[in-house]
Protein backbone atom coordinates (compact mmCIF):
# COMPACT_ATOMS: atom_id res chain seq x y z
CA UNK A 1 0.00 0.00 0.00
CA UNK A 2 2.63 2.50 1.13
CA UNK A 3 4.87 1.51 -1.74
CA UNK A 4 2.19 2.17 -4.30
CA UNK A 5 1.44 5.59 -2.80
CA UNK A 6 5.12 6.51 -3.03
CA UNK A 7 5.16 5.28 -6.62
CA UNK A 8 2.11 7.36 -7.48
CA UNK A 9 3.72 10.44 -5.96
CA UNK A 10 6.85 9.84 -8.03
CA UNK A 11 4.71 9.63 -11.16
CA UNK A 12 3.06 12.92 -10.24
CA UNK A 13 6.47 14.49 -9.78
CA UNK A 14 7.50 13.25 -13.23
CA UNK A 15 4.33 14.80 -14.66
CA UNK A 16 5.16 18.03 -12.86
CA UNK A 17 8.65 18.05 -14.36
CA UNK A 18 7.23 17.54 -17.85
CA UNK A 19 4.74 20.38 -17.42
CA UNK A 20 7.49 22.59 -16.02
CA UNK A 21 9.68 21.99 -19.06
CA UNK A 22 6.75 23.02 -21.28
CA UNK A 23 6.35 26.17 -19.17
CA UNK A 24 2.89 25.00 -18.03
CA UNK A 25 3.47 26.24 -14.51
CA UNK A 26 -0.13 25.92 -13.25
CA UNK A 27 -0.30 22.26 -14.26
CA UNK A 28 3.14 21.60 -12.78
CA UNK A 29 2.15 23.19 -9.46
CA UNK A 30 -1.01 21.05 -9.35
CA UNK A 31 1.00 17.87 -9.98
CA UNK A 32 3.57 18.67 -7.26
CA UNK A 33 0.77 19.64 -4.85
CA UNK A 34 -0.85 16.24 -5.36
CA UNK A 35 2.48 14.50 -4.86
CA UNK A 36 2.95 16.43 -1.61
CA UNK A 37 -0.56 15.49 -0.45
CA UNK A 38 0.31 11.82 -0.97
CA UNK A 39 3.84 11.86 0.48
CA UNK A 40 4.62 15.11 2.31
CA UNK A 41 8.13 14.21 3.48
CA UNK A 42 10.02 14.28 0.18
CA UNK A 43 11.97 17.58 0.02
CA UNK A 44 12.27 17.55 -3.79
CA UNK A 45 8.50 17.85 -4.22
CA UNK A 46 8.65 21.07 -2.21
CA UNK A 47 11.70 22.52 -3.96
CA UNK A 48 10.28 21.68 -7.38
CA UNK A 49 7.07 23.47 -6.52
CA UNK A 50 9.11 26.37 -5.15
CA UNK A 51 10.86 26.58 -8.52
CA UNK A 52 7.45 27.05 -10.21
CA UNK A 53 6.53 29.78 -7.74
CA UNK A 54 9.90 31.39 -8.37
CA UNK A 55 9.08 31.62 -12.07
CA UNK A 56 5.81 33.27 -11.16
CA UNK A 57 7.58 35.60 -8.72
CA UNK A 58 5.32 34.47 -5.88
CA UNK A 59 7.99 34.98 -3.26
CA UNK A 60 5.97 34.21 -0.13
CA UNK A 61 5.06 30.84 -1.61
CA UNK A 62 8.70 30.21 -2.57
CA UNK A 63 9.70 30.95 1.00
CA UNK A 64 7.03 28.63 2.48
CA UNK A 65 7.97 25.70 0.28
CA UNK A 66 11.71 26.15 0.80
CA UNK A 67 11.32 26.34 4.58
CA UNK A 68 9.27 23.16 4.48
CA UNK A 69 11.96 21.44 2.36
CA UNK A 70 14.65 22.59 4.81
CA UNK A 71 12.72 21.11 7.74
CA UNK A 72 12.97 17.79 5.91
CA UNK A 73 16.55 18.23 4.69
CA UNK A 74 18.59 21.07 6.11
CA UNK A 75 21.35 20.50 3.53
CA UNK A 76 19.21 21.08 0.45
CA UNK A 77 21.23 23.46 -1.72
CA UNK A 78 18.24 24.32 -3.89
CA UNK A 79 16.07 25.16 -0.88
CA UNK A 80 18.68 27.46 0.67
CA UNK A 81 19.32 29.02 -2.74
CA UNK A 82 15.70 29.78 -3.64
CA UNK A 83 14.90 30.87 -0.09
CA UNK A 84 17.80 33.30 -0.34
CA UNK A 85 16.48 34.71 -3.61
CA UNK A 86 12.94 35.04 -2.20
CA UNK A 87 14.24 36.91 0.86
CA UNK A 88 16.32 39.25 -1.28
CA UNK A 89 13.28 39.96 -3.44
CA UNK A 90 11.45 40.94 -0.28
CA UNK A 91 14.40 43.17 0.66
CA UNK A 92 15.36 41.06 3.66
CA UNK A 93 18.97 41.43 2.59
CA UNK A 94 20.86 40.08 5.59
CA UNK A 95 18.73 36.94 5.89
CA UNK A 96 18.80 36.38 2.14
CA UNK A 97 22.58 36.65 2.01
CA UNK A 98 22.85 34.18 4.90
CA UNK A 99 20.81 31.59 3.00
CA UNK A 100 22.80 32.11 -0.20
CA UNK A 101 26.05 31.70 1.71
CA UNK A 102 24.78 28.40 3.11
CA UNK A 103 23.82 27.23 -0.38
CA UNK A 104 27.22 28.30 -1.71
CA UNK A 105 29.18 26.49 1.00
CA UNK A 106 27.08 23.34 0.73
CA UNK A 107 27.46 23.22 -3.03
CA UNK A 108 31.19 23.88 -2.85
CA UNK A 109 31.83 21.08 -0.40
CA UNK A 110 29.60 18.61 -2.23
CA UNK A 111 31.37 15.44 -3.37
CA UNK A 112 30.68 16.38 -6.97
CA UNK A 113 30.19 20.13 -7.07
CA UNK A 114 27.66 20.99 -9.70
CA UNK A 115 26.85 23.83 -12.01
CA UNK A 116 25.09 25.63 -9.17
CA UNK A 117 28.38 26.95 -7.73
CA UNK A 118 28.64 29.65 -10.38
CA UNK A 119 24.90 30.40 -10.38
CA UNK A 120 24.69 30.75 -6.59
CA UNK A 121 27.89 32.79 -6.58
CA UNK A 122 26.62 35.29 -9.14
CA UNK A 123 23.49 36.03 -7.11
CA UNK A 124 25.34 36.05 -3.80
CA UNK A 125 28.05 38.32 -5.21
CA UNK A 126 25.49 40.79 -6.52
CA UNK A 127 23.69 40.90 -3.16
CA UNK A 128 26.96 41.32 -1.26
CA UNK A 129 28.11 44.08 -3.60
CA UNK A 130 24.86 45.98 -3.20
CA UNK A 131 25.11 45.55 0.56
CA UNK A 132 28.62 46.98 0.41
CA UNK A 133 27.42 49.95 -1.66
CA UNK A 134 24.81 50.79 0.96
CA UNK A 135 27.06 50.26 3.96
CA UNK A 136 30.20 51.86 2.56
CA UNK A 137 28.45 55.04 1.53
CA UNK A 138 27.11 55.29 5.07
CA UNK A 139 30.57 54.61 6.49
CA UNK A 140 32.15 57.22 4.24
CA UNK A 141 29.51 59.78 5.17
CA UNK A 142 30.11 59.16 8.89
CA UNK A 143 33.88 59.44 8.44
CA UNK A 144 33.57 62.64 6.45
CA UNK A 145 31.45 64.19 9.16
CA UNK A 146 33.86 63.09 11.87
CA UNK A 147 36.75 64.55 9.88
CA UNK A 148 34.98 67.89 9.45
CA UNK A 149 34.24 68.00 13.18
CA UNK A 150 37.84 67.18 14.05
CA UNK A 151 39.13 69.92 11.76
CA UNK A 152 36.75 72.40 13.32
CA UNK A 153 37.78 71.37 16.82
CA UNK A 154 41.46 71.80 15.98
CA UNK A 155 40.79 75.24 14.60
CA UNK A 156 38.88 76.31 17.71
CA UNK A 157 41.60 74.90 19.88
CA UNK A 158 44.13 77.03 18.02
CA UNK A 159 42.12 80.21 18.58
CA UNK A 160 41.88 79.51 22.30
CA UNK A 161 45.66 79.35 22.44
CA UNK A 162 46.30 82.79 21.00
CA UNK A 163 49.42 84.22 22.40
CA UNK A 164 51.06 87.64 22.19
CA UNK A 165 54.46 86.19 21.45
CA UNK A 166 55.17 86.23 17.71
CA UNK A 167 57.35 83.11 17.77
CA UNK A 168 54.75 81.19 19.68
CA UNK A 169 52.09 82.16 17.13
CA UNK A 170 54.33 80.91 14.34
CA UNK A 171 54.86 77.58 16.11
CA UNK A 172 51.15 77.21 16.72
CA UNK A 173 50.37 77.76 13.02
CA UNK A 174 52.99 75.18 12.15
CA UNK A 175 51.62 72.63 14.60
CA UNK A 176 48.16 73.23 13.37
CA UNK A 177 48.98 72.53 9.73
CA UNK A 178 50.93 69.41 10.75
CA UNK A 179 47.97 68.15 12.72
CA UNK A 180 45.65 68.76 9.78
CA UNK A 181 48.02 66.78 7.54
CA UNK A 182 48.10 63.91 10.04
CA UNK A 183 44.34 63.97 10.37
CA UNK A 184 44.00 63.68 6.61
CA UNK A 185 46.32 60.67 6.63
CA UNK A 186 44.46 58.93 9.42
CA UNK A 187 41.13 59.37 7.68
CA UNK A 188 42.39 58.27 4.31
CA UNK A 189 43.75 55.10 5.94
CA UNK A 190 40.42 54.49 7.59
CA UNK A 191 38.74 54.62 4.18
CA UNK A 192 41.30 52.32 2.58
CA UNK A 193 39.34 49.06 2.84
CA UNK A 194 36.36 50.67 1.17
CA UNK A 195 38.38 51.93 -1.78
CA UNK A 196 38.11 49.51 -4.73
CA UNK A 197 41.43 48.53 -6.27
CA UNK A 198 42.83 45.40 -7.86
CA UNK A 199 42.30 42.04 -6.21
CA UNK A 200 45.75 40.57 -5.46
CA UNK A 201 46.91 38.10 -8.15
CA UNK A 202 47.37 35.27 -5.65
CA UNK A 203 43.62 35.32 -4.96
CA UNK A 204 42.77 35.08 -8.68
CA UNK A 205 42.65 32.07 -10.99
CA UNK A 206 45.15 32.17 -13.88
CA UNK A 207 42.41 31.00 -16.24
CA UNK A 208 39.38 33.07 -15.22
CA UNK A 209 41.56 35.98 -13.99
CA UNK A 210 38.83 36.41 -11.40
CA UNK A 211 38.77 35.97 -7.61
CA UNK A 212 38.49 32.30 -6.54
CA UNK A 213 35.14 30.74 -5.67
CA UNK A 214 36.21 27.13 -5.31
CA UNK A 215 40.02 26.89 -5.51
CA UNK A 216 41.72 23.54 -6.14
CA UNK A 217 45.46 22.90 -6.14
CA UNK A 218 47.33 20.61 -8.56
CA UNK A 219 50.41 18.47 -7.78
CA UNK A 220 52.50 21.20 -9.45
CA UNK A 221 51.39 23.54 -6.69
CA UNK A 222 49.30 25.82 -8.89
CA UNK A 223 45.79 26.77 -7.78
CA UNK A 224 42.88 27.08 -10.22
CA UNK A 225 39.14 27.63 -10.15
CA UNK A 226 37.68 24.13 -9.95
CA UNK A 227 34.97 24.49 -12.61
CA UNK A 228 37.23 25.87 -15.36
CA UNK A 229 40.05 23.48 -14.58
CA UNK A 230 37.63 20.54 -14.91
CA UNK A 231 36.48 21.98 -18.23
CA UNK A 232 40.10 22.30 -19.34
CA UNK A 233 40.88 18.67 -18.41
CA UNK A 234 37.83 17.54 -20.32
CA UNK A 235 38.16 19.71 -23.43
CA UNK A 236 41.80 20.68 -23.83
CA UNK A 237 43.83 17.88 -22.33
CA UNK A 238 45.18 16.12 -19.25
CA UNK A 239 47.84 18.62 -18.32
CA UNK A 240 48.38 21.43 -15.85
CA UNK A 241 47.63 24.61 -17.86
CA UNK A 242 50.70 26.43 -16.55
CA UNK A 243 53.36 23.78 -15.95
CA UNK A 244 52.04 21.38 -18.63
CA UNK A 245 52.69 18.44 -16.34
CA UNK A 246 50.32 15.48 -16.67
CA UNK A 247 47.22 16.00 -14.56
CA UNK A 248 44.19 13.84 -13.70
CA UNK A 249 40.96 14.93 -12.04
CA UNK A 250 41.67 12.58 -9.13
CA UNK A 251 44.82 14.57 -8.27
CA UNK A 252 42.95 17.80 -7.53
CA UNK A 253 42.68 18.86 -3.92
CA UNK A 254 40.67 21.79 -2.51
CA UNK A 255 42.99 24.62 -1.50
CA UNK A 256 41.57 25.42 1.91
CA UNK A 257 44.15 28.07 2.76
CA UNK A 258 43.31 30.12 -0.34
CA UNK A 259 39.61 29.58 0.30
CA UNK A 260 40.08 31.12 3.76
CA UNK A 261 42.23 33.94 2.38
CA UNK A 262 39.50 34.78 -0.16
CA UNK A 263 36.85 34.70 2.54
CA UNK A 264 38.85 37.04 4.73
CA UNK A 265 39.68 39.39 1.85
CA UNK A 266 36.04 39.60 0.79
CA UNK A 267 35.03 40.24 4.36
CA UNK A 268 37.13 43.40 4.50
CA UNK A 269 36.81 44.39 0.84
CA UNK A 270 33.29 43.53 -0.24
CA UNK A 271 33.68 45.71 -3.36
CA UNK A 272 35.64 42.76 -4.78
CA UNK A 273 32.32 40.95 -5.17
CA UNK A 274 31.68 43.14 -8.19
CA UNK A 275 31.28 41.07 -11.34
CA UNK A 276 31.76 42.50 -14.83
CA UNK B 1 40.99 38.51 -49.29
CA UNK B 2 41.27 35.58 -46.94
CA UNK B 3 43.07 37.35 -44.17
CA UNK B 4 40.17 39.59 -43.22
CA UNK B 5 37.27 37.20 -43.72
CA UNK B 6 35.58 36.46 -40.43
CA UNK B 7 35.20 32.82 -39.51
CA UNK B 8 31.57 31.98 -38.88
CA UNK B 9 31.34 32.14 -35.13
CA UNK B 10 29.02 32.30 -32.19
CA UNK B 11 28.83 35.04 -29.63
CA UNK B 12 31.21 34.80 -26.68
CA UNK B 13 30.14 32.69 -23.72
CA UNK B 14 29.78 34.39 -20.36
CA UNK B 15 33.07 32.96 -19.15
CA UNK B 16 34.83 34.16 -22.31
CA UNK B 17 33.30 37.61 -21.98
CA UNK B 18 34.36 37.99 -18.35
CA UNK B 19 37.84 36.81 -19.05
CA UNK B 20 38.31 39.12 -22.08
CA UNK B 21 37.09 42.12 -20.13
CA UNK B 22 39.68 41.34 -17.47
CA UNK B 23 42.39 40.89 -20.11
CA UNK B 24 41.47 44.20 -21.69
CA UNK B 25 41.67 46.06 -18.38
CA UNK B 26 45.03 44.43 -17.63
CA UNK B 27 46.26 45.31 -21.14
CA UNK B 28 45.25 48.95 -20.67
CA UNK B 29 47.15 49.16 -17.39
CA UNK B 30 50.12 47.10 -18.48
CA UNK B 31 50.39 46.53 -22.27
CA UNK B 32 53.17 44.26 -23.58
CA UNK B 33 56.11 46.35 -24.89
CA UNK B 34 55.91 46.97 -28.64
CA UNK B 35 52.15 46.41 -28.96
CA UNK B 36 49.17 48.71 -29.26
CA UNK B 37 45.56 47.59 -29.06
CA UNK B 38 43.44 49.54 -31.53
CA UNK B 39 40.48 50.72 -29.54
CA UNK B 40 37.13 49.36 -30.64
CA UNK B 41 33.98 48.22 -28.92
CA UNK B 42 34.31 44.75 -30.41
CA UNK B 43 35.44 42.49 -27.59
CA UNK B 44 35.48 39.45 -29.87
CA UNK B 45 37.97 40.83 -32.41
CA UNK B 46 41.05 42.72 -31.37
CA UNK B 47 43.31 44.44 -33.87
CA UNK B 48 46.78 44.95 -32.45
CA UNK B 49 49.66 46.95 -33.83
CA UNK B 50 53.10 45.29 -33.57
CA UNK B 51 56.36 47.19 -33.77
CA UNK B 52 59.41 45.19 -34.79
CA UNK B 53 62.01 45.19 -32.01
CA UNK B 54 65.13 47.34 -32.37
CA UNK B 55 68.20 45.45 -33.48
CA UNK B 56 66.18 42.84 -35.38
CA UNK B 57 65.32 42.44 -39.06
CA UNK B 58 61.92 44.04 -38.39
CA UNK B 59 63.12 47.17 -36.58
CA UNK B 60 61.05 50.28 -37.44
CA UNK B 61 58.43 48.17 -39.20
CA UNK B 62 54.81 48.04 -38.08
CA UNK B 63 52.36 45.22 -38.68
CA UNK B 64 48.83 44.45 -37.61
CA UNK B 65 47.60 41.34 -35.86
CA UNK B 66 43.96 40.36 -35.91
CA UNK B 67 42.83 38.26 -32.96
CA UNK B 68 39.42 36.56 -33.12
CA UNK B 69 38.05 34.84 -30.04
CA UNK B 70 35.92 31.69 -30.21
CA UNK B 71 32.77 31.19 -28.13
CA UNK B 72 34.59 29.03 -25.59
CA UNK B 73 37.75 31.07 -25.17
CA UNK B 74 40.04 30.40 -23.28
CA UNK B 75 39.22 26.70 -23.54
CA UNK B 76 39.92 27.15 -27.26
CA UNK B 77 42.78 29.17 -28.73
CA UNK B 78 42.03 32.50 -30.37
CA UNK B 79 42.60 32.74 -34.13
CA UNK B 80 45.59 35.00 -34.68
CA UNK B 81 46.66 36.21 -38.12
CA UNK B 82 48.62 39.10 -39.59
CA UNK B 83 46.60 41.54 -41.67
CA UNK B 84 47.93 42.32 -45.13
CA UNK B 85 50.83 42.94 -45.58
CA UNK B 86 52.21 40.20 -43.34
CA UNK B 87 55.89 40.35 -42.34
CA UNK B 88 58.31 38.34 -44.45
CA UNK B 89 59.25 35.46 -42.16
CA UNK B 90 59.96 31.73 -42.59
CA UNK B 91 56.91 30.88 -40.42
CA UNK B 92 54.47 33.48 -41.68
CA UNK B 93 52.53 32.86 -44.89
CA UNK B 94 51.69 35.64 -47.28
CA UNK B 95 47.99 35.34 -46.35
CA UNK B 96 48.88 36.24 -42.76
CA UNK B 97 48.66 32.74 -41.26
CA UNK B 98 51.26 32.05 -38.58
CA UNK B 99 52.88 28.67 -37.98
CA UNK B 100 53.28 28.76 -34.19
CA UNK B 101 52.42 25.76 -32.03
CA UNK B 102 50.88 27.65 -29.09
CA UNK B 103 48.15 28.97 -31.41
CA UNK B 104 47.04 25.44 -32.21
CA UNK B 105 48.03 22.10 -30.59
CA UNK B 106 49.98 23.63 -27.72
CA UNK B 107 47.40 26.17 -26.61
CA UNK B 108 46.74 26.38 -22.88
CA UNK B 109 43.93 28.36 -21.24
CA UNK B 110 46.47 29.94 -18.91
CA UNK B 111 47.86 31.88 -21.90
CA UNK B 112 46.57 35.35 -22.66
CA UNK B 113 46.50 37.71 -25.63
CA UNK B 114 49.44 39.43 -24.02
CA UNK B 115 51.52 36.25 -23.70
CA UNK B 116 50.62 35.24 -27.28
CA UNK B 117 51.78 38.65 -28.54
CA UNK B 118 55.08 38.28 -26.72
CA UNK B 119 55.61 34.85 -28.33
CA UNK B 120 54.91 36.26 -31.78
CA UNK B 121 57.31 39.15 -31.27
CA UNK B 122 59.99 36.75 -30.06
CA UNK B 123 59.40 34.62 -33.16
CA UNK B 124 59.91 37.71 -35.34
CA UNK B 125 62.96 38.84 -33.39
CA UNK B 126 64.80 35.55 -33.72
CA UNK B 127 64.41 35.42 -37.50
CA UNK B 128 67.65 35.48 -39.49
CA UNK B 129 66.17 35.76 -42.99
CA UNK B 130 63.28 37.73 -44.43
CA UNK B 131 61.66 35.04 -46.51
CA UNK B 132 58.38 33.17 -46.89
CA UNK B 133 57.95 29.53 -45.82
CA UNK B 134 59.08 27.09 -48.51
CA UNK B 135 55.53 25.85 -49.13
CA UNK B 136 53.98 29.34 -49.16
CA UNK B 137 52.33 29.26 -52.60
CA UNK B 138 50.87 25.79 -52.16
CA UNK B 139 49.56 26.61 -48.68
CA UNK B 140 48.05 29.96 -49.61
CA UNK B 141 46.34 28.40 -52.65
CA UNK B 142 44.80 25.78 -50.37
CA UNK B 143 43.41 28.50 -48.12
CA UNK B 144 41.74 30.48 -50.88
CA UNK B 145 38.23 29.52 -49.80
CA UNK B 146 38.75 31.49 -46.60
CA UNK B 147 39.91 28.61 -44.47
CA UNK B 148 40.94 29.48 -40.91
CA UNK B 149 44.52 28.62 -39.90
CA UNK B 150 42.98 26.71 -37.00
CA UNK B 151 41.71 24.15 -39.53
CA UNK B 152 45.20 23.55 -40.89
CA UNK B 153 47.07 20.45 -39.80
CA UNK B 154 50.31 22.11 -38.89
CA UNK B 155 53.71 20.49 -38.83
CA UNK B 156 55.89 22.29 -36.37
CA UNK B 157 59.09 20.82 -37.79
CA UNK B 158 61.30 23.75 -37.08
CA UNK B 159 61.41 25.35 -33.67
CA UNK B 160 64.67 27.20 -34.19
CA UNK B 161 63.28 30.33 -35.82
Amino acid sequence: MAASVAKQAELLKADGNTYFKKERLGAAIDAYTEAIALVPNVPVYWTNRALCFRRRKEWTRVEEDCRKALELDSSSVKAHYMLGIALLEREEHAEGIKELEKAFDLERSAKRPGHLVEEVWSILAKAKYEEWERESSERSWTLQKLKDDCEKALLEHRFLDVSEDKDEVKDAVNDHSKQLELLKDVFSKAADNDTPKEVPDYLCCKITLDIFRDPVITPSGVTYERAVLLEHLQKVGNFDPITRETLEVSQLVPNLAIKEAVRSFLNDHAWAYKMN
Amino acid sequence: MTSSSAPSRKALSKIACNRLQKELVEWQVNPPAGFKHKVSDNLQRWVIEVNGAQGTLYANETYQLQVDFPEHYPMEAPQVIFLNPAPLHPHIYSNGHICLDILYDSWSPAMTVSSVCISILSMLSSSTAKQRPADNDRYVKNCRNGRSPKETRWWFHDDKV
